[in-house]
């Protein structure tokens, strides 16, 4: 009797302690990935084209310019200035996102035919970024403290080994019930994530559909997501793409929503 | 002869013939387990069809869903507080886990983003997050849904009391467990509030359901009435048992070869066993005979045989005439009513092979006693019955004059009648007043935007157009137009979405209530619209190349004639275009549309069908009768029943809905059963009995054959009856027009056709005697 009790609890605490450390590691790894995605060099720059693509193949264009600075360490205080080119109607519109860890967003929007500046609290960070199927998290990130992360699994994806990593909000106000992401062990970048709805289906698919090397960085410069369950999908690629371009901080203000320098927006 | 063949070999092998129908009818049988029903609306015309190829392709344009159930909340002391406001959120996230629900596009207090602005802060956030904590929360949000056009009449109703949530489903998805779950989810709320569950795929699960009750209770118990008024006429179990078989026969036949074909189920054809079994009742006249010749012969064999000599012709001739009636609808373009038009044909040639070998076969097991104590008892009984039947002739015979004027003056009101016809399928009225969907479906209109729901497309000659404010203009001009009509409720477009962050990013100043300026400022909003709300929901009013606008009108009926006033308020707006003439093209689209569609092709179904039936009567009448003459004497009082029933629809302000057009050619070949019945006899009867009076031979007829066809009359009416006590309107209506027609077209034979033939007995005897 004493015995197998012994054994019973020994049994229990091989599950548990190793589960303990694991969890402390998924959270590392998370970490390390949004430094990685989110957060390669002092700054960046891009020249995005985004297409979005309904059900039956028609397309919607975004063309935009986004530059990013990082204020701090990685995964704190971060500033994007992003651009619009096209479509035409809207060119000259531009964002200025400040983004706080654990703490909504600052945004502002410039409305050229209005020539007015608005501050846009937005508390839905799970809505969709310009249209597109991506989210306003997608673009700057989601904070790792809102989710719960284990490590469900090694595999590879291609040629690169990657921690598939489980991702279960601890809120309720998010559009999925948990989330997979794939993070490749030696650049730490999300190859593929998959996203369950709250019935645990599967929904919607990030990928990472190209890698380049840019100044040392790897760098998703290709990217895709689909919903599985509307048939909408939305893809991303860089133009351009370069980091450490010495971008000054006070570019990031509200007089230069309404007149980017022309070098950063060309 | 053929028949002769068959009914011999019939009375000589009775067991083969027996065993061989059970057979037969246990293969059809096997048919049965694959059993589907279609109960969608959309299926009564066929997916080529212009109107659902256009609806289809708008569907698609503008990402809308095909299926999509509303559930109302109903509280009488308001929507806005915590209890209720916390229902809803449980309420709404118990829908989300549903599966096959549509879940991203689920709109709800809890799932709609809502754009506000303060002090000059635009706020995007969902319009309820979580139930307000306190009054404060509840105030402010109550000025959210109230301020904001998008929300009122959609998810909250002017009053207050009223609250949805929009369910889309997924393709596919099975409507009926959805709306089940849903139930399941309210009726766990213990508060005050009412619930309603309304939609397309819960009218169509509940009419699917109805259907089956229809065919599984109501069908059945038509036959055992039939069996029980077949008893009481015979007193003769066996026969009447006999007569029962060969009408599920040919029931188990036709619908096993309907499943076996792999056609769903449709309205029209749930009513096919009822048909069916009243069809086989002219087998009456054999059985009719058959006492009477057994009277005279005492001969079991020689009997059977003379009887089937004596019918096979007038038996022969209604089973085709029937049949053609049916075989009618095959040419008709509303495919529930074809098919239904192919499988009683089907089963009506069934049930006339089966009158020339089941039914003789069946003959050869009854006692010889038995048959003799209910020959003898007809005679005796025959008294009361035929006592009727003889005035009633008599009086179309020594009165001809009179009876064709009282005729004619029914005829005349008849035809006042008929001017006040409305053709009209309201699919909502088809469900009984006290049926949930149709008290959902009253509730949701009452208090909210309107249930029934069209488009209007709106095209321009090339892309962005839809973004200039002129097409603005031109959109919420016509949208303030139709809204102009009692029966629109509200209508939704892209230019309210403008307006809305127009009015916003002027800090909420009603004065920019309006549409913008310039095309910039358009487009540069319903970018910024995209950002706060579903990508549903600017796809659901604008196509890709902003070439199609699409503006949605909610309908606070399922009338045809709502749509028809729509489309009327549409052209008018068009051609009233006030300054420069409008360069976009207006189309309807929408199941209100469809709906209209529909209903015009009913009519025009109806008015070709009828045209063909009566031609293809006439013609069966005039070769059978091998004159035109006859024809037309048998003819006149079938017409003036259906005028006559037809008037009577038109007074009473009832719908004339599909049914009821469809019954117009049935109508047409089965009343004719009683002319052909009561001619062939007659001439039959003056070539046997030279010597007899016209007046004479015409009481006898009236009096014997006659007897059939009140017979027949009666027990067709009797199993239709029971459809008057059914939950679905379409089949009280087909049962109270059935019954009503049999039993007046019964009389109008044995009253008319005698004052006919009296007044034209001058050119119609010498070729009766000629035939």
């Amino acid at each position: 009797m004493k015995q197998s009790a012994m054994f019973l609890l020994a049994a229990l605490l091989s599950i548990v302690i190793p589960a303990r450390a694991f969890a402390a590691s998924a959270d590392e790894i998370m970490k390390q990935s949004q430094a990685a995605f989110l957060y390669g060099g002092a700054d960046f720059k891009a020249r995005v084209m985004m297409k979005l693509i309904d059900k039956g193949g028609r397309e919607r264009v975004r063309e935009l310019s986004m530059i990013r600075k990082n204020f701090g360490e990685p995964g704190v205080n971060q500033k994007y200035f992003i651009y619009f080119h096209q479509p035409a109607d809207v060119k000259g519109m531009a964002f200025l996102v400040n983004k706080y860890p654990r703490k909504d967003d600052d945004r502002w929007l410039f409305i050229p035919a209005l020539n007015m500046v608005r501050r846009i609290a937005a508390q839905d960070r799970r809505s969709s970024f310009v249209g597109s199927d991506f989210t306003y998290e997608d673009i700057s990130g989601r904070d790792i403290e809102d989710d719960n992360h284990s490590i469900v699994k090694d595999e590879r994806i291609g040629a690169a080994d990657c921690h598939v990593i489980k991702s279960a909000p601890k809120g309720t106000d998010t559009d999925y019930g948990h989330k997979l992401s794939w993070i490749d062990k030696s650049t730490k970048l999300p190859l593929k994530e998959e996203y369950y709805d709250k019935r645990g289906e599967l929904f919607k698919v990030f990928s990472a559909d190209e890698v380049k090397n840019i100044k040392g960085f790897p760098t998703v410069t290709k990217r895709s997501i689909k919903n599985l369950q509307s048939g909408h999908s939305s893809e991303a690629a860089y133009i351009k793409a370069d980091y450490g371009i010495g971008v000054e901080d006070g570019l990031f203000a509200e007089r230069y929503l309404r007149q980017p320098p022309a070098k950063w927006v060309e | 002869m053929k028949k002769f063949s068959l009914v011999e070999f019939s009375v000589d092998h009775p067991k083969l013939i027996v065993l061989l129908a059970i057979i037969i009818s246990l293969a059809f049988m096997t048919q049965f387990p694959k059993i589907k029903t279609d109960t969608n609306p959309k299926n009564m015309l066929p997916a080529t069809s212009a109107v659902r190829v256009w609806n289809d392709g708008v569907e698609k344009t503008f990402g809308l869903y095909e299926d999509m159930i509303a559930v109302g909340i109903v509280n009488e002391n308001g929507i806005l507080n915590k209890d209720t406001l916390g229902g809803i959120q449980r309420i709404t996230d118990g829908i989300l886990r549903i599966n096959g629900v549509a879940a991203r596009d689920v709109s709800s207090f809890t799932t709609i983003d809502n754009v506000t602005v303060q002090d000059g802060t635009l706020n995007v956030a969902p319009l309820m997050a979580d139930v307000p904590k306190d009054q404060a929360g509840v105030e402010n949000l109550r000025r959210n849904l109230f301020e904001n056009p998008l929300f009122l009449n959609r998810i909250i109703s002017k009053d207050g009391k009223t609250a949805a949530i929009y369910v889309p489903l997924e393709k596919g998805a099975n409507g009926k467990e959805i709306a089940d779950s849903i139930r399941e989810l309210v009726g766990k709320e213990k508060g005050g509030e009412k619930f309603y569950i309304a939609g397309d795929p819960v009218a169509r699960d509940t009419f699917g359901a109805e259907m089956f009750k229809l065919m599984a209770v109501f069908a059945p118990i038509a036959g055992m009435v039939m069996l029980a008024v077949r008893f009481f006429m015979f007193r003769d179990l066996f026969l009447s048992v006999t007569l029962m078989m060969d009408a599920m026969i040919s029931i188990v036949w036709s619908m096993g070869l309907l499943i076996g074909l792999g056609f769903p189920i449709h309205i029209m054809s749930s009513m096919a066993p009822v048909f069916l079994m009243a069809i086989a009742t002219d087998s009456m006249h054999i059985f009719n005979e058959f006492y009477f010749r057994y009277g005279e012969t005492k001969d079991k064999r020689k009997a059977i045989i003379e009887t089937m000599r004596a019918v096979s012709r007038p038996v022969q001739n209604t089973a085709l005439a029937t049949a053609v009636g049916f075989g009618v609808l095959l040419f008709m373009n509303i495919i529930p009513v074809k098919v239904f038009g192919g499988l009683v044909a089907f089963g009506t040639v069934v049930l006339r092979i089966l009158s020339f070998s089941f039914i003789p076969a069946m003959f050869t097991f009854v006692k010889e006693e038995k048959i003799e104590k209910i020959a003898r008892a007809q005679e005796i009984r025959a008294g009361g019955t035929s006592r009727f039947l003889r005035k009633l002739a008599g009086a179309g015979a020594y009165h001809p004059k009179t009876t064709l004027v009282v005729g004619l003056v029914l005829f005349a009101a008849a035809l006042v009648g008929l001017t006040k016809i409305r053709v009209n399928n309201n699919l909502v009225e088809w469900f009984k007043t006290g049926n949930e969907v149709r008290i959902a479906d009253t509730v949701m209109n009452r208090s909210l935007g309107g249930t029934s729901m069209a488009y209007v497309v709106a095209t321009a000659p090339e892309d962005e157009y839809m973004k200039t404010p002129e097409a603005m203009r031109h959109i919420e001009g016509l949208q303030r137009h139709l809204e102009k009509l009692p029966v629109v409720g509200k209508t939704t477009s892209v230019v309210d979405y403008v307006k809305r962050i127009n009015r916003v990013l002027h800090d909420d100043d009603p004065k920019f209530d309006a549409v913008p300026e310039t095309k910039e400022m358009i487009g540069q909003y319903i970018f910024l619209f995209s950002m706060s709300a579903k990508p549903s929901d600017l796809d659901n009013v604008v196509d890709y190349p902003f070439r199609r606008a699409n503006i949605w009108v909610q309908l606070k009926t399922w009338d045809a004639q709502a749509m028809r006033d729509v489309i009327k308020a549409m052209d008018e707006y068009k051609a009233a275009a006030h300054e420069s003439p409008m360069r976009i093209d207006l189309k309807p689209a929408g199941i209100a549309y469809f709906n209209l569609v529909w209903n015009d092709e009913v009519l025009w179904d109806m008015v070709m069908g009828f045209g063909l039936a009566l031609i293809a009567v006439f013609a069966i009448l005039a070769l059978d009768f091998r004159s035109v003459k006859w024809a037309l004497v048998g003819y006149t009082p079938l017409l003036f029943t259906i005028l006559l029933i037809y008037g009577v629809v038109g007074y009473a302000g009832k719908d004339f809905d599909m049914p009821i057009s469809v019954l117009s050619c049935l109508s047409l070949g089965m009343a004719v059963d009683f002319a052909i019945h009561f001619v062939s006899r007659l001439r039959q009867r003056l070539r046997e009995m030279p010597g007899e009076s016209l007046s004479d031979a015409l009481l006898w007829t009236a009096e014997r054959p006659g007897k059939g066809i009140i017979r027949n009359a009666v027990l067709f009416a009797a199993s239709f009856a029971v459809m008057i006590f059914a939950p679905l309107t379409p089949y009280i209506t087909v049962g109270a027009f059935i019954v009503s027609m049999m039993l007046l077209s019964a009389v109008m034979t044995i009253v008319y056709i005698p004052a006919l033939i009296t007044l034209a007995s001058g050119s119609l005897l010498e070729k009766g005697r000629n035939a």
